[in-house]
């Protein structure tokens, strides 16, 4: 969807809505729930319809923008699951699947002036007083594999979380295991994903704009991601935005280490058994489509077992760290402590993920004793390796 | 219309959240504008209506408290199984939303029922009945749409042949908070297989009632047994009357367990992906629905045959035989393979897997639809007389569902033609619903078709007409 689509633009794919809140559960025969907030409240208002019927209530001011709005329009997850079940909004011009509706959305409240308190306002002040959002963290890599003419390019994101630090360092340390030239991409502040995702379109064209500059001349080397929000944001939506945007060479991390077990320079160590369970996260797999990559990566290291929880894959349930408005209480929390519920089901002993948003709140989630259960894929690869 | 005060409305909703608990019953704008009837594709000339609550039962107790508040200060009360494309809601009252009461109580397959609360889907029940050698009346859809919201309204199933009304027993909450069921399990501890017999058919005053005379807290549906053999035959026609003649003639024979009339725009269009359909439909809205092209014909009709694997070779002959004595021919899976994949893929996935999924809706909201019921040699006539007059729209709309199937073993048929506009187009839109007023009026009189408007009147049940108002079933209701 281009910046410049509009609400009435979107007006008419809202239109579409058939009512029956198929965007908001899985795949048949397991039909298993999968919007967050249709979780915890099941209503039509709930449900991606939920928030185009608001829409199109919005454009025929049967309603006003107000505060309520934004904390509705934030209480979405963006766990895009309604994208990817519901093939009727998107097959209508201008072709936007239901979140990339809910943004606009977003955006409209946002330039109203409406926000929602606690995180989301924190982001905003931060992009209103600097234009940007989070700072570029930068990867140490070693002298020995540091090249500037590598093939293969560390895309280093800004860090949002205090969880990004230890997967920077664990993927530095496979990086030097793996023992190629790799070169590092610090970014020119946010790629742009946190501002598209959170409605701040003000700001975004400029930051976009300014790390497509220094892209663009990677040509066709292979950009690595560890983020898959910036990797879905950079590969996904740089070419709605950008008008000369050219196709990236890009891989997640968990890509590149298949291809470091299967050519050898990645080894497995002989360690203890253990049992883990994977959390597909919501951009890496119903975003980027990337599933079998961490599966294939963890059945390459001896002694761990992998145990699938009940909602997997393209029905992966989101851990909710993305719902920033307070149109429900806790829901956020609410979301989080389901999908720990759905882990320590399968009986694992730890909770594998590949976002550093997922790790972040499942382990504010879990008692202090037990956050050590809650790591990246690079972490366990890098202790197992 | 009875229009409550905001002080009114305040003094009810406190009520309900005593009554029935305060997390189930929503009076926040953002819920009320939701649930209320706003310029939407399928609905873009009828008025704004805005609930003044949305109420969230969770138990039968929930529903029969609603109802007794609701009765006592006359308040209007829309009951949904879940929120359906065209929400009848009436201005300022109670949304009934029974999403949430979805657990599927029983399975008998003994008898051949299921017991459902009201919130279950096809989705649901169909995943449920996998591995029980039971499956759900062939033609259910879709996939998110309730089993009770489609069985009550009839919508798309056919009855043909082996199947009957969805309904065996019901669970009903009168307004006055009455509960009473209208089968068997009427006497305590007698399962639900008896519809009526030693006492009056019950169930039947709700089907088609829309939720007008009683609020469905339960029901029993029937389900079908999964025979050991089954295969979806396929016979072409180049006019619809020999495709009737067709199909009556199997039915009379006890052949087809379901059997169903596409025209040639529908099963070439129907059950396409996103990307096929872009391909293949600007080119069905420019072509005249009354020429198919050389090889196509103009009626497909397909009949799930089914029983044991030598019974179903002997009905796949005699489909042949009969096809060919209505000047029919048989379209053979490698032909369908060759002509319209797409097509042969919809049906076995719609027949085989006992499921539908939902596909792609070129509609785009823009619906026109005319559709009748008549006797079997009517329809033939009616069907001449409808393509006819829905050919003077021109490429206005242009029809692209375009079916017809058999009720009650073939005594009546439903036609039912439907084309898509451009939905903003209002004038359109009232010179196309003048018009279709006009063609209802002729098909009843000439040719003796029952038209779909509501008939009947439900002041006994609901004194105060507090339900679904917008059925019209009440005779002073408003439509």
């Amino acid at each position: 969807m281009k910046l410049t689509t509009t609400l009435e633009d979107v007006q008419s794919a809202a239109s579409r809505c058939l009512r029956d809140a198929r965007c908001t559960y899985g795949s048949w025969p397991e039909n298993h729930v999968l919007c967050p907030i249709y979780w915890r409240e099941p209503s039509f208002t709930f449900s991606g319809g939920g928030y185009l019927f608001l829409i199109l209530a919005l454009q025929d001011n049967k309603i006003d923008f107000d505060q309520s709005t934004a904390d509705f329009a934030f209480s979405c997850s963006g766990c895009i699951a309604c994208e990817s079940n519901c093939h009727l909004i998107p097959a209508h011009a201008p072709h936007a699947g239901i979140f990339d509706i809910i943004r606009r959305l977003r955006y409209e409240a946002v330039k109203r002036g409406f926000v929602p308190g606690g995180a989301a306002k924190k982001i905003y002040d931060e992009v209103k007083k600097t234009g940007d959002y989070g700072q570029a963290s930068s990867l140490n890599l070693p002298e020995k594999i540091s090249s500037d003419k590598a093939d293969t390019v560390i895309f280093s994101e800004c860090a949002h979380t205090t969880s990004q630090k230890d997967i920077s360092e664990a993927t530095v340390n496979l990086l030097e295991k793996i023992g190629s030239p790799v070169s590092a991409f610090s970014e020119n502040g946010c790629c742009g994903s946190t501002l598209y995702d959170f409605g701040f379109w003000e700001e975004l064209e400029p930051l976009v704009n300014a790390n497509w500059v220094k892209m663009k001349p990677l040509g066709n080397k292979k950009i690595v991601f560890i983020s898959p929000h910036c990797q879905e944001f950079v590969v996904k939506r740089y070419p709605e935005i950008l008008p000369d945007y050219s196709p990236l060479n890009n891989q997640h991390i968990s890509q590149l280490l298949v291809d470091a077990f299967k050519n050898g320079k990645l080894k497995s160590k002989r360690e203890g058994k253990v049992k883990v369970s994977y959390h597909d996260p919501c951009y890496l797999g119903r975003g980027l489509g990337i599933y079998d990559a961490p599966r294939q990566v963890l059945a390459s290291l001896g002694g761990v077992e992998l145990v699938e929880m009940t909602r997997n894959r393209e029905n992966s349930f989101c851990c909710g760290a993305r719902t920033l408005g307070n149109y429900i209480n806790n829901l956020s929390e609410d979301t989080g402590k389901e999908r720990i519920k759905e882990f320590e089901a399968t009986g694992a002993d730890l909770l594998i993920t590949a976002c550093p948003y997922c790790k972040e709140v499942f382990r504010k989630l879990l008692p202090a004793g037990e956050q050590e259960h809650v790591k990246d894929l690079v972490e366990l690869v890098n202790e197992r390796t | 219309m009875v229009t409550k005060t905001r002080t009114e409305n305040e003094i009810i909703c406190k009520e309900l959240r005593e009554a029935i608990g305060a997390e189930k019953v929503k009076d926040d704008e953002i819920t009320l504008v939701t649930y209320g009837r706003v310029r939407h594709g399928f609905d873009i000339m009828w008025p704004f209506r805005k609930p003044s609550l949305v109420v969230f039962p969770e138990s039968r107790e929930d529903v029969v408290e609603t109802l007794k508040i609701a009765n006592k200060h006359k308040f209007p009360v829309t009951s949904v199984g879940a929120a359906p494309i065209m929400l009848g809601t009436t201005e300022g009252g109670i949304i009934l939303d029974q999403r949430r009461r979805d657990r599927i109580l029983e399975i008998n397959t003994d008898s051949g029922y299921a017991v459902i609360e009201p919130g279950v889907s096809f989705d649901k029940l169909t995943s449920a009945l996998r591995g029980t050698g039971f499956k759900c009346a062939v033609g259910t859809m879709p996939g998110p749409g309730t089993v009770l919201g489609q069985a009550l309204g009839r919508g798309s199933q056919s009855f043909s042949t082996r199947y009957l009304s969805t309904i065996l027993d019901l669970e009903v909450v009168l307004p006055s908070g009455t509960v009473f069921s209208t089968g068997s399990s009427h006497f305590e501890g007698v399962g639900s297989h008896l519809r009526y017999g030693p006492y009056p058919d019950l169930a039947g005053l709700y089907t088609c009632g829309y939720g007008a005379m009683g609020v469905v807290t339960k029901a029993a549906i029937r389900i079908h047994p999964v025979n050991e053999a089954s295969r979806v035959h396929l016979a072409g026609f180049d006019n619809y009357a020999d495709a009737i003649d067709y199909v009556k003639d199997l039915i009379n024979h006890n052949i087809p367990e379901h059997t169903f009339i596409w025209d040639w725009h529908m099963y070439l269009t129907w059950p396409l992906a996103l990307e096929d359909m872009e391909k293949v439909m600007p080119w069905i809205l420019e072509s005249d629905f009354r020429k198919p092209p050389e090889g196509i014909p103009y009626d497909l009709v397909s009949t799930l045959l089914s029983g044991y694997p030598e019974q179903v070779k002997v009905y796949e002959e005699i489909c042949a035989k009969v096809a060919k004595k209505y000047h029919g021919r048989v379209i053979s899976d490698e032909e369908a393979e060759k002509r319209f994949p797409a097509t042969l893929a919809g049906f076995r996935q719609l027949y085989g897997e006992y499921s539908y999924r939902e596909s792609v809706h070129w509609s785009h909201g823009r619906f026109a639809g005319w559709y009748v019921f008549a006797e079997p040699k009517d329809m033939k006539e009616i069907e001449k007389f409808a393509a006819n007059e829905f050919a003077k729209f021109g490429k206005a709309i242009n029809p692209v569902n375009y079916y017809s199937h058999p009720f009650d073993y073939g005594r009546s048929i439903l036609l039912r033609i439907a084309g898509f506009m451009e939905p903003e187009d209002i004038e359109l839109r009232k010179k196309i619903a003048a018009k279709f007023e006009e063609m209802y009026n002729i098909a009843l009189k000439k040719y003796r078709a029952v038209p779909i408007r509501p008939i009947g009147s439900d002041k006994a049940l609901d004194p105060n007409n507090i339900l679904n108002r917008d059925s019209g079933l009440f005779e002073e209701g408003e439509l």
